[in-house]
């Protein structure tokens, strides 16, 4: 029953960096179920920003295929693969996640100027939509229309889950989003960001190094450096 | 496009100070092509204009563009004359509205000195067909007396009633004068000015205007170029000889329809009486503008080079600035923006230099134009105002914002590549 419900399948999977001559991730197979919250531990160079870019499809693999919510990745042309990324994905960083120019409140907006279909499904205004991530996520609501550069890394992280979040997307991928934070923001930053997936009814792929925060989440894997 | 846009002008706006330079050097850039075809144009409608109102030139038989410099713009030595009686049989002519002989070959201090007729200017027009106005004074109506144009009256300073001597031969450096101080001057005979006219940035204004008649009484006493010694004939003893002139250098004549140029310039062509050639001014002028215009045409592929370095050097900013923009491509990347995203964004920021640097230009040209087009229009009779925005100047801003557009493809197609390669996370 779960299997049939996986939302990302990778089977077979093998990437080597253009100018390396040993592969990044070798024949990697995973299953992400709908509604997971999965932690993805790995050293540094393990491959595990790389797996984040084969599931955001910004890059190809070498070898073996990924499917995203029953669709091929490799199968969709790059525009339709952009198409597929803003409408389904959402995205957090380790840090500078936000475009510093733009005030807090356009960086959240930022998807929905990009995909109809995320505009669409925060109901109506958007703007609305994002202020009520941003008091969901703690942040203060005079912050909306600071430039996102004059605001702390533990705010900016919040913001920047505020965009990952807003309409709904069924998949959110982190990649070491709280290596900047002191470990009781990190715990803090971590749970506000849970409950919203769950709220969304999203899924989560969280990728850290910092092994301390696998037991706060569903599942753990392990990527091995090769 | 629509959402592109604002995000392009933030991310501009976040780099300002960069990018006003290359904004500048556009905006100076633009503003140097548009002056140079500003004046250019200017220029070539006062060229063409020097002969306007005048339909048919007529001189002896040669070469059309010789006889146009010398009856227009009184360059250049006559090489042959055409006589007085033919004069008459043209002017006599019912197609013949008005005609002004003109008789050339004496000069005051590298000015051309020009013998013709009172008519000349009743009938001559210049610019938009605007007769000839006179600053102080009148035509001269008897012996010894002369009209000066706006700039001989300008360089030496002459007033109403002044007295000046002509030259035999056309000098045209004022250095010569110096090196031949007692050459072939006509001393005993000094002319009077009665009249200086209005600045019409045409020939006339270099130019002293004097009666058929006075020529003939200051050359009675010369042959072949020189006085005959001792011979001399006092100014008040010339009245006593016919002074009807024997040969004219050329003839401008106004018809009574436009029309007829054609078939009155055939009729001349077969003229019995003595080989002649009537030429229409407006196409002589154009073949003229044809040899003069290499130094016009010089200047403006300088001017293009000038704008071809401003959006170059508009590319090379936008291209340095892209390192310190991969972060900002590789969010939008992961906000759902594809390659074609990327260059459109890039392009939209060069499209956007571009244009500020254009409206800039033409701002400073109109500015500038705005103060100094009274005093070019009253010094050199350049009327500037007459090419702005003509369609040929909407046609140069239009491929100035296409060149700018396609320059910036450059660094949008250099942008697309590297957020491609970044991924998600720029690998610094």
């Amino acid at each position: 029953m779960r299997v049939l419900d996986a939302i990302i399948r990778i089977r077979d999977l093998s990437f080597t960096w253009p100018g390396s001559r040993r592969p990044c991730l070798s024949q990697l197979a995973l299953d992400v179920n709908r509604g997971e919250r999965l932690f993805v531990h790995g050293e540094s160079g393990a491959g595990k920003s790389t797996l984040l870019n084969l599931i955001g499809g910004v890059m190809l693999p070498e070898r073996g295929y990924i499917d995203v919510l029953g669709r091929p990745l490799g199968k969709l042309s790059s525009s339709n693969r952009d198409r597929f990324r803003v409408d389904h994905t959402g995205f957090i960083f380790q840090q500078f996640n936000l475009i510093p120019y733009l005030s807090v409140l356009d960086n959240v907006l930022l998807p929905c100027r990009f995909s109809t279909e995320r505009a669409r499904r925060t109901g109506g205004s958007a703007s609305a939509e994002a202020r009520r991530l941003l008091a969901a996520l703690d942040l203060d609501p005079r912050l909306a229309h600071r430039p996102a550069a004059s605001l702390s890394v533990g705010q900016q992280q919040r913001v920047s889950a505020a965009r990952a979040l807003i309409g709904r997307p069924e998949l959110i991928l982190a990649d070491e989003p709280t290596s900047a934070l002191d470990p009781r923001r990190q715990a803090v930053f971590i749970e506000l960001l849970m409950g919203e997936v769950t709220a969304n009814g999203g899924t989560l792929v969280f990728v850290s190094h910092d092994q301390r925060l696998a037991p706060l989440f569903d599942r753990c894997i392990e990527l091995l450096a090769q | 496009m629509k959402t592109l846009l604002p995000l392009a002008l933030a991310s501009a706006w976040n780099r300002r100070l960069s990018l006003a330079l290359s904004v500048f050097s556009i905006a100076l850039a633009v503003t140097l092509l548009i002056a140079v075809t500003r004046i250019r144009d200017a220029a070539q409608t006062s060229f063409a204009q020097a002969a306007a109102g005048v339909d048919l030139v007529v001189g002896p038989r040669g070469s059309p563009v010789q006889l146009l410099l010398h009856a227009v713009f009184h360059l250049g030595e006559a090489t042959h004359t055409m006589r007085w009686q033919s004069y008459r049989t043209l002017a006599a002519d019912p197609q013949v509205a008005w005609s002004i002989p003109l008789a050339l070959g004496d000069s005051h201090r590298g000015f051309p000195v020009l013998g013709t007729t009172p008519e000349y200017f009743r009938h001559l027009r210049y610019g938009q067909q605007e007769p000839l106005g006179f600053f102080s004074g009148q035509p001269f109506s008897g012996l010894f007396e002369a009209v000066v144009g706006a700039e001989v009256a300008d360089r030496l300073g002459y007033r109403l009633g002044d007295l000046i001597t002509l030259r035999h031969g056309s000098a045209h450096l004022d250095e010569l004068e110096d090196r031949h101080p007692h050459g072939a001057e006509h001393a005993d005979k000094p002319f009077r000015i009665t009249g200086i006219l209005l600045p019409t940035a045409t020939p006339v204004d270099r130019t002293i205007h004097v009666s058929l008649a006075s020529l003939e009484a200051i050359h009675l006493n010369w042959q072949g170029g020189l006085p005959l010694p001792g011979l001399d004939i006092p100014p008040q003893l010339a009245t006593k000889f016919d002074l009807t002139p024997k040969t004219l250098d050329a003839v401008l004549i106004g018809l009574h329809q436009r029309t007829d140029a054609f078939r009155t310039q055939r009729q001349i062509a077969d003229f019995t009486g003595e080989p002649l050639m009537a030429i229409l001014p407006s196409l002589a002028m154009d073949e003229l503008w044809q040899l003069v215009g290499s130094v016009e045409r010089s200047l403006h592929g300088l001017a293009w080079l000038i704008v071809g370095v401003g959006l170059a050097g508009m590319a090379a900013v936008i291209l340095a600035s892209l390192g310190e923009r991969r972060r900002e491509l590789a969010i939008l990347r992961s906000v759902g923006a594809g390659p074609g995203h990327i260059v459109a964004l890039v392009m939209l920021e060069g499209g956007t230099l571009t244009a500020v640097g254009l409206l800039t230009g033409l701002g400073l040209v109109e500015g500038a134009g705005y103060l100094f087009a009274p005093l070019v229009n009253a010094r050199l009779g350049l009327d500037l105002s007459t090419n702005a925005f003509s369609a040929e100047e909407l046609r140069l801003i239009a491929g100035i914002f296409a060149t700018g557009l396609l320059t910036s493809l450059l660094p949008g197609w250099r942008a697309s590549r590297m957020s491609l390669a970044d991924g998600l996370v720029p690998r610094l």
